[in-house]
This record gives C-alpha cells, structure tokens and sequence, in this order.
C-alpha cells in the first residue's frame, strides 16, 4: 500500500461521519437518507480495514467492536419508532408531530419521529456493514499463511 | 415451598395457567368479551378474538386441564431428566414452549378471523415441534419433524381456504363470511381444505400416523398436547367453521366417513398396543373420530353433542395420560405385557384412572355417561347404519379402555411399585373427581356444551343430558355397547388375531409408509438439485441467470408485443446520457473478456459508476448516491480481500461456449425486458402523484426519503431487518456464531 494512502485513509473516518451527520440532519429536506449515511461510514471504515489490515485496523479504533450492538439497537430503534403508534391504537408508523402541526427545529435539525427512525435504520446499516466487513476481514486474514 | 425453589419455572407456567383458568371463566360467567384491532387494514387482516362460548370452553380446556397437567410435569420433569441423565436446568426448554402451546391455544379458541387462525394453528404445531423433540435423540427429532410436516403442510390448505374465500368473499372475517358466503362449489373446496388442516390437526384418518409416534415426548406433553389441546385445535377449528362446512352437503358426509373411519382404524389398533402410551394415542384418533362424525352429522344435536364429548374425553384422556407416566415411573414399566396387579400399591391412583377409564367407556354417574347418549341420539338422528356403526364403536372404546385399565392395575401383580411423589397422583384424581361430578351434577358441562354449540350451529341449542331409566334406544345401544365391549374382552385370542393383522396391513400398506417414502425422494431430488447449483461458481451464477432468462422468454412469449418495443427520437441533451451508457456497455464487454482478478473488478466498478451517473443525469439523485456509494464500498472490498488473496495462475474456465450461451440468453432478455418497460409511457396520476402531493403535508423535502421512512415505513423496516438477520447468517456460516 501506498504511504499516501496508509496515511489519508485512517483520517477518512471523522469526515465521513460529519458528512453522514451532514445527510441525515438535512436528509428530510433534502437528497439522502439513513441508509446512504450507514453506507457513508461504512466506506471510510472499510478503507481502513484495506490499508490497515484487519488487525492493526481494529487495534487502532477499538469502538468498532460494538458494530453488533449498534446494528441491534438501531434495529430496536426503529421498531420501536414504528409500533409504538399501534400502542395507542394507531396504524403503524404514524409519525409524530401528525401533518400541519408544526415541527420543532433545532437549527437545521428538525425533530420528527420519523428522522428518529431514520437515525435507526443508519445505526442498523453502519453496524451491519461494519460487521460483514469485520467478518469478510477475518475470514481473508484467517486463510493466510 | 421446597417444590417453588427447586423448579420455579415449573411453578409460574402453573401459575400462569390458573391465572388464565380464572380469567377465561370470569369472562365466560360474565357473557364473554372480544377485542378487535385493525392489524393490516389493507389486507383486511383484523386482530378479532372473541372469547364466546367455543372459544371459552377450549380456552378452559387448555387453561384447566394445562394447570393440572403442568403442575403434575413439575413433579414429572425432573424424573424424566434423570432418567435421560440430562441436568435439571434443561427444564428451561420444555416449560415456555409449554406456556406458548398454551397461549396460542387460547388464542386459536378466540380467533375468529382464518389467517389468525391459521397463525395460531402453526404457533402450536412450532411448539409441539420443540416439546415432541425434547429428548434429542434421533427418533424424537424424526417424531417431531413427522408431526411438524402433517400437521403444517395440511395446514397451508387452511391457508389457500382462507384466500379462495377472500377472493370471493372479499374478507377473512368469520362472522361476515357466515353472512356473505353462498352454498356454491367455492365454499365447498374451501372449506374442504380448512377440513383437511383440522382433520391433520386432529389425527384423523388417512393423515393419523404422526400421533403414535409423537408419544416419544414425555408424558406431561403427551397429557396436554394429546388430550386437551394440539389434537383437539383440529376439531376446535372444525366446530368454529362449521357453519361454512354446512353449506355443502358432501363436505359434511365427508366428515362422517373420515371420523367413521378414524374411530374403526384407532379402535382396533389400540387393541392391539402393548405400549401403554400407544394405546392411549390410538385411542385418541379414535376418540376424536367421534367428535369428527357428530360435526359432520351436524345440526343443533350433532354440534351439542360433539362440544361436550370434547369436554368429557379431554378429561378422561389427560388423566390416563397422566396414570400411565406414574405407572412407569412407579415401576420403570410402560408395557401392558409387563404390568398388572398395581391396584394394590398404588390404591388412589388406580381409582382415579379407573373413573377416567368409566368415563372413556361411557359408565353411568361419570360425565361420560352423557357423551355417549348424546352421540346415540345424533346417530339415531343420522339414520341406521350411522347407528349401528355408532354402538360398535362405544364397544371398541369399552373393549380398549376395559384392557388398558385391566391390564394396569388388575390380575397377577408382576412387582412392588416405588411410592411416587403425590403430585404425579393428584392431578389424576382431580380430573376423576370432576368427571365423577360432571355425572352427578351435568348442568355445568351441560351449559358451556350449549353455549359452545350456539356459535358451532350459528342457532341456539339446547343440551339437555339426563338419566332417564327407561327402554329408549340412546339406553338400549348403550347397554348393547357394553356387553359387546365385555364379549370382546373376553376373546382375547380373537381380538389379539384381528387386530394384530390390521396393524401389520397399516405397516405394509399404510399412510406412515407413503410419508416416509416421499420424504426420501423429496430428499433426493433436493440433494441432486443441491448438488448440482453449488458444484462450482459457474453453476451457482447459472442457476440465477438461466431460470430468469427462461422465465422473461415466457413472459414475452405470452404477452401481445404490438407498441411494445419503441424506439424513441434522440435529443441533443440526452448526449451525457448517451455517453454514460456507452461507457458502461465498454466496461461490461471488459468484465466479460479480461482474464484475471483486479481488472474485471475494477471495469465492473467502472460500469456501476456509469448507470449512476445515468441516474444523476435522468434526475433520479436519491438512487445515484446510493448506487455510487454502494460501488465504492464493494470496490474497497473487493480490492482489500483480493490484495491479500495468495496469487494464483487464472486457468481459462471449461465450457466456455455455454457460459456465453447463458451469459447472452439472460442478457437479451434483461435487454428486452428494460426496452419493453421504457418503451412505456410514464404512469401519471396513481400513488406517485399522491407521495409528490403529500410529501410536505408529512414534514418533508425529498419525496424519496419521506417514502421511506414514512408512506412504506412497514417496508423500510422490514428491509433492514432482513439486512439483520443476513449478518446473523453470516455470522454463522463464516466464523460459526462468533458476532465479532
């Protein structure tokens, strides 16, 4: 590999969070959701995992062994975000606030339950992405000699 | 107290059931309750359970007779454990499959809407899987996987029942089906296959054989599953149908013969058990054959009739299930040919099971005593061969019973039984002394049968048992039943040779080896299909590609094909487009010809990041940045894992010329299916327009991310649950269950 590349590669992460960040805060107004945010991530850790080697890459960034959790409470998280209406009785994923109420914005953050769900379904694809990385990676390093 | 600590799980699932005994019968006492909740509005899928008068008296049955069976487990189980050298703890997968069994067989009595019910039928048929295959061994998984198949793929009938009443009927709803549907062959077939499901259920003839070999579970399951509630979730569901059953003449005549049938076929078979176990499972197809010939002889007394012999054998059957898995433990017997003489030791229990035997065999002042009379009277009702068939059944069930109960506990006493933990007793004899008050004091019984047969007949019934000590026929054919049961008692020679030779004519011939048979060869052709897509890459990819290429052929074979292909104008801003595409069809030929690792790969990525930017360009952003960031990661990937691959010299593959054959055959018709769909005008109006329209009702800019998370928010959720569980399939196959 590539000096240049071991070098750009690690410091690749902290951009690419802000910019799954940057789409979901603005992914209800605007192109992009949680999914492509969880692919966002993904990209940057994979690309470590090339540079670096399974080993050093989990060495250096120890937070990646909670991608099972990750993916788990997304997964909770949105569940929860979509049946908590059936409780009150309901249809499922019925949002909150319900249409032509007003919304309460935090700066450009715009807090609905459905951007909730979507922080969901991005902790569920970045962490399920994260895994299968983390398991292909094993796997080649697991073959070599 | 000691019992609580040393099996708390045992205790709650006892707990639970009597809680739900008293809950059922406050809410019977007090005129019942429903809930209905909307679940999938769209599909017409309601949450409608009713707690009426069918489903109060098997949610009884479950709840009651569950509380006696699971406290006698608690005392069962831990022997059985021993015995089977397994730890104590293991009761943790036996006692919430038993809970769930129970759950779901309330929830079956409530549900009065087909697809619930067909949900809660398989929630039971899932558990029985789990508590049938208790002991893992090879015959108890073979047992369990036999009943799981019968009871399931009959089951799917049920299904396809409910959907062809749907179609015509527009609801799955009970009630408005009993309103709209008319006698016409649709009703019929459909109900025909909810028949099928429920006679499978019930271990009916010709689908029976699984029951005999489900007796592999321990006892306390064979007590509740094979008494009170798997088998009788059949009947259960036929009694709550039964209205749709009634609109076709031949459905119901079908009934007769299949419970006719079933009594003959379990009748002499258990004659010829040594098994203790299997003559009670024999016993019970026969018994249920019963219940299956009075709802097809229908009518207020055949539906009367019917819910109390539910009633009646669900507390004699429990009992003796229950008598036999103390005999065994008291003696470490369970064959009749090795028992005898234990009414001596074991007094109380010999008593007990000897009631419950009195009220499987029809005796005066046992609840029994008044099934058989009203079963006499319906037959009488059903013409004369109904009846005369209907007396020598009762003397098979005399003729059975009679040997069971005397071959126990009368004659020569082989050994001295162990003393036995109460608990396996008490049970036993609860049941008997409700049995022995049910033929005192009937009114009880007597009222839950009516308001159960109410919604069986969709008309009020009466259920009026009584003594009445005179020449009536419904006496008359009683008395005959017992004196030819006594007869055939007496010739046990002859009966021994006769049903010796149907069980040997059942093993050459019968259903049980049909099953077996057609699961080899299900199994072969699987293994050879198996065996064949995954023998090498080449396949694998084939078996995708083949398949769809034949299957788009046919579609367009079939399909009129005039305007269908449009070749449209070209305009100078469609030139990036254009250039894209050309781009990609480059790569593609690339992927197709380079050999090697790294080139292909990176001309496929080439191609992907072609038709994004196709996507960017026709105005489609959401599905570009997903396309380009998806490419990226599989780029990275491929690169990563290929860089530290060992270098291996690529061999041309074999076969080429059939690979490009495949490779073309999918290619044209993907090639023609995607000219087919843009030759198409673009849809206005329909369910894009409305998104378009709604989207900033919902709070949102971008329509595709308010679809997403909010107009199929159901399907987004499912989506990446399915992503979930293909990390745990992954995680499974590659690094066995290891999550990091």
């Amino acid at each position: 590999m590539s000096t240049v590349l071991e070098v750009v590669a690690p410091r690749l992460l902290g951009p690419a969070v802000m910019v799954a960040a940057a789409i979901i805060v603005k992914g209800y107004a605007d192109v992009g959701d949680g999914f492509s945010a969880g692919v966002v991530v993904a990209l940057a850790v994979a690309l470590r995992y090339v540079t670096l080697g399974a080993e050093r890459a989990e060495l250096s960034l120890p937070l990646l062994r909670h991608a099972p959790v990750l993916a788990v409470s997304g997964l909770l998280l949105a569940l929860v975000i979509g049946f908590v209406p059936v409780v009150v009785g309901d249809p499922p994923f019925t949002h909150w606030p319900p249409p032509g109420e007003p919304v309460i914005e935090l700066g450009a953050l715009e807090l609905t339950t459905a951007v909730a769900f979507d922080v969901g379904v991005f902790l569920l694809v970045a962490g399920a992405l994260v895994e299968l990385i983390h398991q292909l990676a094993r796997l080649v390093e697991g073959r070599r000699p | 107290m000691r019992a609580l600590r040393q099996a708390p799980l045992a205790w709650a699932s006892v707990a639970t059931a009597v809680a739900g005994f008293a809950a059922c019968l406050g809410v019977w006492l007090t005129g019942g309750g429903a809930i209905d909740v909307a679940w999938a509005p769209t599909l017409g899928l309601r949450l409608d359970l009713a707690l009426d008068g069918l489903g109060s008296m098997y949610a009884l049955l479950a709840t009651g007779i569950g509380a006696l069976v699971f406290s006698y487990g608690a005392a069962y189980l831990p022997w059985h454990l021993e015995l089977e050298r397994r730890p104590a703890r293991e009761g943790w997968r036996f006692w919430p499959w038993m809970v769930l069994f129970m759950g779901s067989m309330v929830g079956l009595a409530c549900a009065r809407d087909l697809v619930l019910l067909f949900v809660f039928f398989d929630l039971t048929a899932v558990a029985s899987y789990f508590l049938i295959g208790f002991d893992r061994n090879r015959e108890a998984r073979g047992s369990a996987l036999m009943a799981l198949l019968v009871t399931g793929v009959s089951a799917v009938a049920m299904l396809i029942g409910a959907v062809l009443l749907y179609d015509a009927y527009g609801t799955f709803s009970l009630p408005l089906l009993f309103e709209r549907a008319e006698a016409d062959t649709v009703t019929a077939v459909a109900s025909a296959l909810i028949a099928v499901a429920a006679l499978a259920k019930s271990a009916q003839v010709p689908l029976h054989f699984w029951l005999p070999r489900a007796m592999v579970a321990p006892t306390p399951v064979s007590a509740y599953l094979h008494s009170a509630a798997m088998v009788a979730a059949g009947v259960l569901v036929l009694g709550r149908v039964h209205p749709l059953l009634a609109r076709s003449e031949a459905v119901l005549d079908g009934l007769v013969v299949v419970g006719l049938a079933s009594i003959a076929v379990g009748g002499i078979l258990a004659l010829a058990q040594d098994e203790l176990k299997q003559v009670l499972a024999y016993s019970t197809i026969s018994q249920y054959g019963y219940v299956v010939t009075l709802y097809g002889i229908g009518g207020a007394r055949g539906a009367g009739a019917a819910a109390l012999y539910v009633v009646a054998h669900a507390v004699a059957k429990s009992a003796l299930f229950m008598t036999a898995g103390a005999v065994t433990v008291a003696t470490g017997e369970s064959r009749l040919s090795r028992l005898g003489g234990l009414a001596r030791g074991l007094p109380l229990l010999a008593i007990a099971s000897g009631v419950a035997a009195a009220t499987l065999a029809a005796l005066p002042l046992t609840i029994g005593f008044f099934k058989d009379e009203l079963f006499f009277a319906a037959a009488i009702e059903a013409g004369p061969a109904v009846q005369i068939l209907a007396v020598a059944a009762a003397a098979l069930t005399v003729a059975y019973i009679g040997r069971f109960w005397l071959g126990v506990f009368a004659g020569q006493r082989r050994e001295a039984p162990r003393p036995i933990p109460f608990l396996l007793v008490a049970p036993v004899a609860l049941l008997a002394l409700a049995a022995l008050v049910g033929g005192i004091v009937v009114e009880p019984f007597a009222r839950i049968a009516e308001d159960a047969a109410t919604v069986t007949h969709a008309a009020a019934v009466e259920v009026t048992p009584a003594y009445h000590l005179d020449g009536r026929d419904e006496n008359l054919m009683a008395l005959a039943a017992w004196m030819l049961g006594g007869l055939v008692l007496l010739a046990p020679r002859a009966y021994r040779a006769v049903a010796g030779a149907a069980a040997r004519l059942g093993d050459v011939a019968g259903p049980r080896r049909w099953y077996g048979l057609s699961l080899l060869w299900l199994n072969r052709v699987s293994d050879w299909a198996h065996d064949t897509e995954v023998r090498d890459l080449r396949n694998s990819i084939a078996a995708v590609l083949a398949p769809a290429a034949a299957l788009i052929a046919l579609a367009f074979a079939v399909t009129p094909s005039r305007g269908s292909y449009d070749v449209g104008p070209l305009a100078a801003r469609d030139l990036p487009i254009v250039v894209l595409l050309a781009l990609g069809a480059l790569a593609a030929v690339t992927v197709a010809r380079e050999d090697g690792r790294l080139r292909p790969v990176l001309a496929l990525s080439v191609l992907g990041f072609a038709l994004a930017g196709v996507y960017a360009v026709a105005g489609a952003p959401d599905v570009a940045l997903v396309a380009v960031l998806v490419e990226s990661v599989l780029t990275v990937v491929f690169v990563g894992v290929f860089a530290r691959l060992p270098p291996t010299t690529v061999r041309r593959p074999p076969r080429r010329r059939l690979n490009a054959a495949i490779g073309a055959a999918a290619g044209v018709a993907a090639f023609a299916a995607i000219w087919a769909a843009l030759s198409r005008p673009t849809a206005t109006g329909g369910v894009a327009e409305e998104h378009l329209e709604r989207a900033p009702e919902a709070h949102g800019g971008d329509v595709v991310t308010v679809i997403l998370a909010d107009f199929r928010g159901l399907d987004t959720l499912v989506e990446v649950t399915v992503l979930a569980v293909a990390i745990v399939g992954v995680a499974s196959l590659l690094r066995r269950g290891r999550a990091w």
